[in-house]
């Protein structure tokens, strides 16, 4: 093995960077890139920072470059949509410090809310876009997106995907070499992007972008194996190139390295030595789009699917059906009879009661991102809308304007949590603040950035007995604004959480409710169990509705009925169950005992 | 020899990922090339998950494809069930006595599944069901759990056992490896 390690391509973006002298490394997390920033955090020549958000990590890592360090930012696909303000005019600028941007797309919405292509945004802005299609080509591709970078002057897409994000394989290891930092050398005309400056690098763009076909139509990095005489030559990069190779076809196969700009000379040159050309590709028709608008006859979309993850078997039935396997591909089904398990919230998670006291309110609710987005789904169904980061609060207005226009007012709800309010949540938090209409917002300060993993927010610090350093009262930011009607709770205590919410729904004007508990995942509850009393119980069900995983409903023997049963082994001690049971049947168990 | 196919499966919070990566890293220190995946991200929270490791001379998808699994290693029953479509005819099933009720058996919307290892069975597969907890249990830590279920798998693959104790002995937190070690063995006997 010498000097191999088993890295996850995630790992493996950190290492490449790490070698080849990176200095500045920014993310927000989201799955499926979030392990880069993670695992930069042991290279101490780094300094990796979490960032409110994307579009302030993308800014601090153009800084990073303009003062000559090479830079590396690291999102998920949706993350660049609010950096694309700064992005689309970076890309403008000769790039002074090595840029890596690394985008990681969901295709198939593993952890997502929508499967957009992220190489679109090579040809929008003018970069490059690199597609490895392993751990090993991973850290290989960092080290050229770095050279390309500084060599063409120029950021460079490095674009992943979920599966290879977390996949695991050997990795060579190599040391770090130091890259030197010039330190920032003013040069308003490079890095000032107005006109007349902005105009002339229209042309640089153009003029970069065409040297780069060039060199992709020289370079090696782009492999062809050829198949003595096959007729069909395949073009694939990224992870779909390994599921071909599994499927076996007699059939030429160009790997590409780098998908944008294409070689195009190079592939007219070769396609006429074969009769199909057929290129396969997850998501959308990006590489066959650009074939045929050079008028090479190649095809793609019409034998693979437009959406989800591209899999073995799906490539293999797409190529029997252009006609390049011979054999038709037998594919076993799914067993679609057995019940779904959709993720929940924790045993413990403080989400749990608010969410409850929503339905039985039978609120609207405007919800956002993050884990209590899982209140859309059963038994709670309470948020009625998801769509991004922030949203929640710009739309709850949008939706009462509309409905008082129409003479249809009623209370509605907006719900936020802390890491989302301070990554896009605070702008329309402003245009909220001088709302009459009866708006109730929520804000569940879980002090955690909980669904990818429990990283900090501005909120964790007062929760770090004396380790944090630093910590932002979102109360304190909302009196900032001038709104009055605050009030800060703790929602383990069901009842008083329960007055104070539906009272804060009857009133007028904005009003906002603060939940203080702490994620149940990072900042673990360890009280005594609770366990039902069957004495008690009259298999109500009311316990049921809170929906925790420890509770189900049992069949005890001697009793018709079936009663409520606590798994003591994943029940943590919240006490949000006893507290809405109404005949006092949930007891908690004594300290021995647990 | 080709390429050994196994499939991880078990719910959110059950501790998946560590046991997909004491079985790559096993396979690695072994010598052979190895490619893991595994789907993390949203469904940590109590949700369907699933890991694959493929070792062999060489390996190109990480995923499994379809049909192609030697050995299914199941965390918990149910979950056990939701990848046949994976499995060769005959695979190994080593199925932990373990059942976890998701949301919709919680509230009671659907079914919990009866007999599913007679099931499996049935189906032709070669079923190893083990009570992973009890086993974890008399070796003196319940969160051994898991170990208890690679010790069974460790009797199928090609990897010695001083690779398999290596590995668990820098993948578990210090303070558990001997009590990790001991139900190892102990699933082993």
């Amino acid at each position: 093995m010498g000097n191999t390690e088993l890295m996850t391509g995630n790992e493996a973006v950190s290492r490449g960077f790490w070698e080849n002298g990176g200095i500045f490394a920014a993310s927000y997390p989201g799955s499926p890139t979030v392990e880069i920033l993670e695992s930069m955090k042991k290279y101490s020549e780094i300094e990796a920072r979490w960032a409110p958000n994307e579009k302030v990590a993308l800014e601090m890592s153009i800084g990073a470059s303009m003062a000559g360090g090479r830079t590396m930012v690291s999102m998920k696909h949706v993350g660049i949509n609010i950096a694309a303000d700064p992005f689309m005019t970076f890309t403008q600028i000769r790039t002074k410090g090595g840029f890596v941007l690394v985008i990681g797309d969901d295709p198939g919405l593993n952890s997502s809310q929508n499967e957009q292509d992220s190489r679109f945004w090579g040809k929008f802005a003018n970069i490059p876009v690199l597609e490895p299609s392993n751990p090993q080509e991973i850290k290989d591709y960092t080290k050229l997106a770095l050279n390309l970078s500084e060599e063409f002057g120029t950021p460079v897409l490095l674009k992943l995907t979920t599966t290879l994000c977390h996949g695991r394989a050997p990795v060579q290891l190599g040391e770090r070499t130091e890259a030197v930092v010039e330190g920032f050398v003013e040069d308003q005309g490079r890095f000032c992007m107005l006109p007349p400056y902005a105009n002339k690098q229209q042309y640089f763009m153009q003029e970069r972008i065409q040297k780069l076909r060039e060199y992709n139509n020289s370079t090696s990095i782009n492999a062809l194996t050829e198949k003595a005489d096959a007729d069909t030559l395949i073009i694939t990069s990224g992870v779909s190139y390994q599921y071909l190779l599994e499927t076996q076809p007699n059939a030429s196969i160009l790997k590409l390295a780098m998908v944008y700009p294409l070689p195009i000379e190079k592939i007219q040159e070769l396609s006429s030595k074969y009769k199909k050309i057929i290129v396969v590709e997850e998501l959308m028709p990006f590489i066959e789009e650009i074939l045929k608008a050079n008028g090479i006859k190649a095809e793609g979309k019409r034998f693979f699917p437009f959406t989800g993850e591209l899999t073995t078997e799906i490539i293999r039935k797409g190529l029997y059906e252009a006609g390049i396997l011979e054999e038709k591909p037998v594919i076993n089904e799914k067993n679609i009879q057995i019940p779904p398990r959709t993720p929940m919230l924790c045993a413990g998670c403080p989400h749990r009661p608010v969410f409850h006291i929503l339905k039985k309110a039978k609120a609207v609710v405007m919800g956002d991102i993050g884990c209590y987005s899982l209140g859309i789904l059963e038994p709670f169904e309470v948020l009625k809308t998801n769509i991004s980061m922030g949203a929640s609060l710009g739309m709850v207005q949008g939706v009462a304007s509309t409905l008082r226009k129409a003479g249809k007012s009623e209370p509605l709800v907006a719900m936020i949590g802390d890491g989302t309010f301070f990554h896009s949540g605070m702008t329309g938090m402003v245009e909220l603040s001088k709302t009459k209409d009866n708006i109730t917002v929520i804000v569940m300060d879980n002090r955690t950035t909980a669904m990818t993993g429990g990283q900090f927010t501005p909120t964790t610090g007062e929760y770090l007995e004396g380790k944090g350093d630093h910590t932002i009262s979102i109360k304190g930011i909302l009196e900032a604004f001038g709104i009055k009607d605050i009030t800060v709770l703790d929602q383990f205590k069901y009842k008083e959480t329960k007055e104070t919410m539906l009272a804060a729904m009857k009133r007028e004007g904005l009003s906002i409710i603060i939940t203080t508990r702490p994620c149940a995942l990072n900042f673990k509850i360890k009280e005594p169990y609770f366990y039902v009393d069957q004495e008690i119980c009259i298999s109500c069900r009311s316990c049921i509705g809170v929906n925790c995983p420890p509770i189900s409903m049992k069949q005890y023997e001697g009793k018709d009925k079936k009663n409520s049963y606590i798994n003591p082994d994943m029940c943590v001690g919240c006490s949000v169950c006893s507290q809405v049971c109404p005949v006092g049947a949930i007891k908690r168990s004594q300290k021995e005992e647990a | 020899m080709g390429t050994t196919n196994i499939l991880i499966a078990g719910v959110g919070g059950q501790g998946l990922v560590l046991s997909t990566r004491i079985i790559s890293y096993a396979a690695f220190k072994e010598g052979f090339d190895i490619k893991s995946g595994d789907v993390i991200g949203l469904s940590q929270r109590g949700g369907t998950v699933w890991g694959s490791v493929r070792f062999g001379k060489e390996v190109h998808s990480p995923i499994i494809p379809n049909g192609e699994a030697d050995i299914l290693l199941g965390l918990e029953e149910l979950e056990s069930l939701r990848w046949l479509h994976l499995m060769r005819k005959n695979a190994h099933i080593i199925i932990n006595k373990q059942n976890i009720f998701p949301n919709r058996v919680l509230i009671e919307k659907e079914e919990y599944p009866k007999d599913i290892v007679a099931d499996l069975k049935s189906k032709g597969f070669q079923v190893d069901s083990v009570d992973a907890r009890e086993i974890a249990r008399t070796a003196g830590n319940v969160k051994t759990e898991n170990i208890v279920l690679l010790g069974r798998l460790s009797k199928l693959l090609p990897i010695k056992y001083e690779t398999w104790i290596e590995t668990i002995k820098e993948n578990v937190p210090a303070k558990t490896v001997d009590i990790n070690i001991i139900a190892f063995n102990k699933s082993r006997e």
